[in-house]
């Protein structure tokens, strides 16, 4: 029977490999839908994972998350440095590190941190060490420079028309293991090293003891900075309008330094700043340290995580959970999959429907073989099995192809997902696909059915008349 | 060597008034050769699938040997016809894509009856219908050796009749004769019943006894000897 039947396959082989083909595109659609949507959660879910807490200045909870955790570069408002302060002294805290963004280097983001919160969120280096001195630098492991190298921050990102910043150049000292999260898309930079390059904090970082006097460099750094503030909002308020605009209207001192997007006419004479490289990284953060886009914070424990989230959602600040950020942006991309899932149904339906319709067509068209089969004897159970399992196989074959497309597909994308945003979206069958297969193949089961039955009822009679 | 005995028999189609078919009675002795001949219409297809099985019987009882098909289930009248008629067809219904001596056998490998000593009998029966290789496609057969390959197929499980449905019209002038004869000598030799429907009409003076349908009934049953006189 087998040999029957490969022989018909064979002699239908073009029609057959359109069958499959088109059952494995229909499966594959599906199953790609399905693959993708679960590593994009399970693979934001990890990256977020090691960021408990992160609080902001008031804003789009969904921007902070996305420019933080996923470091996509977006014009934030800033945090008043003293929240930082605050936070660091906070008992409740385990540690509080600045995260500070807005230029590049040949596409991966510069992040302006502390030596706290690289040693606590990574596995460690994979080779060399963490940075020490202002002009120094660390790699996140996906970030394709050797030690050593020279990085000159541009501000901004290239696609966006960023400028290279004149002065200053980071070394690189080390570079980490892999965490699959975008933070291996990154160069680590001590978190005082941005603010010099964008003219903060200037009398701040190099010399604590003069902590005491510098209110009026404070205020005139303020001055700076709101001057530097209009620039922007007459240069770029047209292009990008509300956060960049908004924020220096409404709080003078805070510029909007963490740019996604710097115009052209955004000159560099408005950074007078430049780092010091040999400088020694400090890392307390007193009164007068700078804006910030977004603090991390790790507290003591998870009561403390709920308190402290509630107390800094008040006013200027915005103190999120990422997690729970992510849940409602899956819940979002929950409606985008059940909508992508019923079109996949959708053709998967129309192909079933057009199998059906081309077998039973099909099956008419033989009528008179199969009556001949019967008539020479062939049981009638047998000319079922041959009509079902010749469909059967064909469409089992189109749904074993279509897993693997699917596969592919989703791997393929989480692969051009992980090249642009460093996320690695783990990609992988789990019993809820093998379920998903096994009620693919009794459909396909039943579906096979349909002309076979027709077979089965075909009278051997037919075979005679002419 | 089966006895064919007809009795009462009347086949009827809803929506006719008359049946296409009824024979009152009919025997046919086992190992004569039978040839049924009419135009269309006349009844013989229907009589045809009739003793063949291929029809249920409704009324009236048709026996080959002792066995009556109107009490057999479609499902028991197929597997008495595979083990017991041999069929040839107009259309040979050979299938494409199997080697000659695979068509010969498939019918028996479906109902998997399909022993090794039944795969040897393939082999000696297509040496006996005149064929050389047994692998090659049936697709690239001429006719004539399709319709031999057809009656190896009819043969293969020694039954005692063969039933043959104008086994030479769609053959030459050439090759007809020759499946005419070997259909002939390889009934004769097994002893098989040979009933042949046939417009071929030296094929149809080669078989002992003629019957003649027209309009539903047997209108001539005449023997060969009879003719000639």
């Amino acid at each position: 029977m087998i040999r029957f039947i490969l022989a018909d396959l064979r002699r239908l082989w073009l029609g057959g490999a359109v069958v499959v083909l088109l059952v494995a595109l229909a499966t594959a659609l599906g199953v790609a839908v399905t693959l993708q949507e679960r590593s994009l959660r399970l693979g934001s879910a990890r990256a977020a994972d090691k960021f408990d807490l992160v609080v902001g200045a008031a804003g789009s909870e969904t921007q902070l998350v996305l420019s933080s955790i996923f470091l996509q570069a977006a014009p934030l408002p800033l945090v008043d440095g003293s929240v930082l302060t605050r936070l660091s002294a906070d008992p409740r805290v385990d540690w509080a590190a600045p995260v500070g963004f807005g230029d590049s280097f040949s596409g991966y983001p510069i992040i302006g941190t502390t030596t706290k919160l690289i040693s606590s969120t990574t596995p460690g280096f994979a080779e060399g060490k963490m940075f020490a001195l202002e002009g120094e630098a660390v790699l996140g492991a996906a970030v394709n420079l050797p030690l050593g190298a020279e990085i000159k921050p541009m501000h901004g990102t290239a696609e966006t028309g960023g400028h290279t910043h004149a002065g200053p150049a980071y070394k690189v000292t080390g570079k980490l293991q892999p965490t699959g999260t975008p933070w291996d898309r990154a160069i680590l930079v001590p978190i005082q090293a941005v603010w010099h390059v964008h003219g903060l904090g200037e009398e701040h970082g190099h010399e604590e003891e003069h902590h005491d006097g510098d209110g009026h460099d404070h205020a005139h750094e303020g001055e700076e900075n709101h001057e530097d503030g209009e620039t922007h909002v007459e240069s770029e308020a047209a292009e990008h309008a509300t956060p960049v605009a908004g924020t220096p209207a409404a709080q003078p001192a805070k510029p909007a330094f963490a740019l996604g997007a710097a115009s052209s006419a955004h000159i560099e004479e408005d950074h007078h700043g430049s780092i010091d490289p040999d400088a020694p990284v400090v890392e307390t953060f007193g009164a007068s340290t700078p804006g910030l886009p977004a603090i991390l914070v790790k507290p003591k424990t998870i009561a403390d995580a709920y308190r402290l989230r509630q107390e800094y959602r008040t006013g200027s600040t915005l103190g999120v959970f990422p997690g729970e950020v992510l849940t409602r942006l899956y819940a979002t991309l929950g409606d985008a999959k059940m909508i992508l899932s019923a079109v996949a149904a959708g053709s998967q339906g129309l192909v079933a429907a057009a199998l059906v319709l081309v077998t039973v067509i099909h099956v008419g068209q033989r009528r008179r073989q199969i009556g001949a089969l019967r008539a020479f004897g062939a049981p009638r159970l047998s000319v079922f099995t041959i009509v079902w399992l010749e469909l059967f196989l064909l469409v089992a074959l189109g749904i074993g192809i279509g897993f693997l497309i699917g596969l592919a597909a989703a791997q393929i994308g989480a692969q051009l997902f992980a090249a642009k945003s460093g996320v690695i979206l783990p990609v992988g069958f789990t019993r809820e696909d093998m379920r998903l297969a096994l009620v693919f193949l009794g459909f396909a089961g039943i579906l096979a059915a349909v002309p076979a039955l027709l077979a089965y009822r075909q009278s051997p009679a037919t075979a005679l008349r002419a | 060597m089966l006895s064919l005995k007809i009795e009462n028999l009347a086949v009827s189609f809803p929506g006719l008034t008359a049946p296409v078919l009824a024979v009152d009675h009919l025997e046919i002795a086992a190992g004569s050769g039978v040839a049924l001949t009419g135009g269309s219409g006349s009844g013989k297809s229907t009589l045809i699938n009739i003793i063949a099985g291929l029809e249920r019987t409704r009324a009236g009882r048709v026996f080959w040997g002792d066995q009556n098909f109107a009490d057999l289930s479609e499902g028991r009248r197929d597997r008495w016809r595979a083990a017991n008629i041999g069929l040839v067809m107009q259309d040979f219904h050979l299938f494409p894509g199997l080697s000659a001596l695979d068509n010969i056998l498939l019918p028996a490998r479906l109902s998997r009856v399909a022993t090794a000593e039944l795969v040897k009998r393939a082999h000696v029966l297509f040496e006996t219908v005149g064929l050389k290789r047994p692998e090659q496609h049936v697709e690239t057969m001429s006719r004539g050796e399709m319709q031999r390959v057809a009656i190896a197929r009819a043969l293969l499980r020694k039954p005692g009749v063969i039933i043959a449905d104008e086994p030479t019209a769609s053959l030459d002038l050439e090759s007809g004769e020759a499946v005419g004869d070997l259909l002939l000598s390889v009934a004769a030799d097994a002893g098989s019943t040979l009933i042949v429907a046939s417009h071929d009409q030296r094929l149809v003076e080669r078989l002992g006894r003629r019957l003649s349908l027209k309009g539903g009934h047997i209108v001539g049953d005449t023997q060969a000897g009879e003719m000639a006189a």
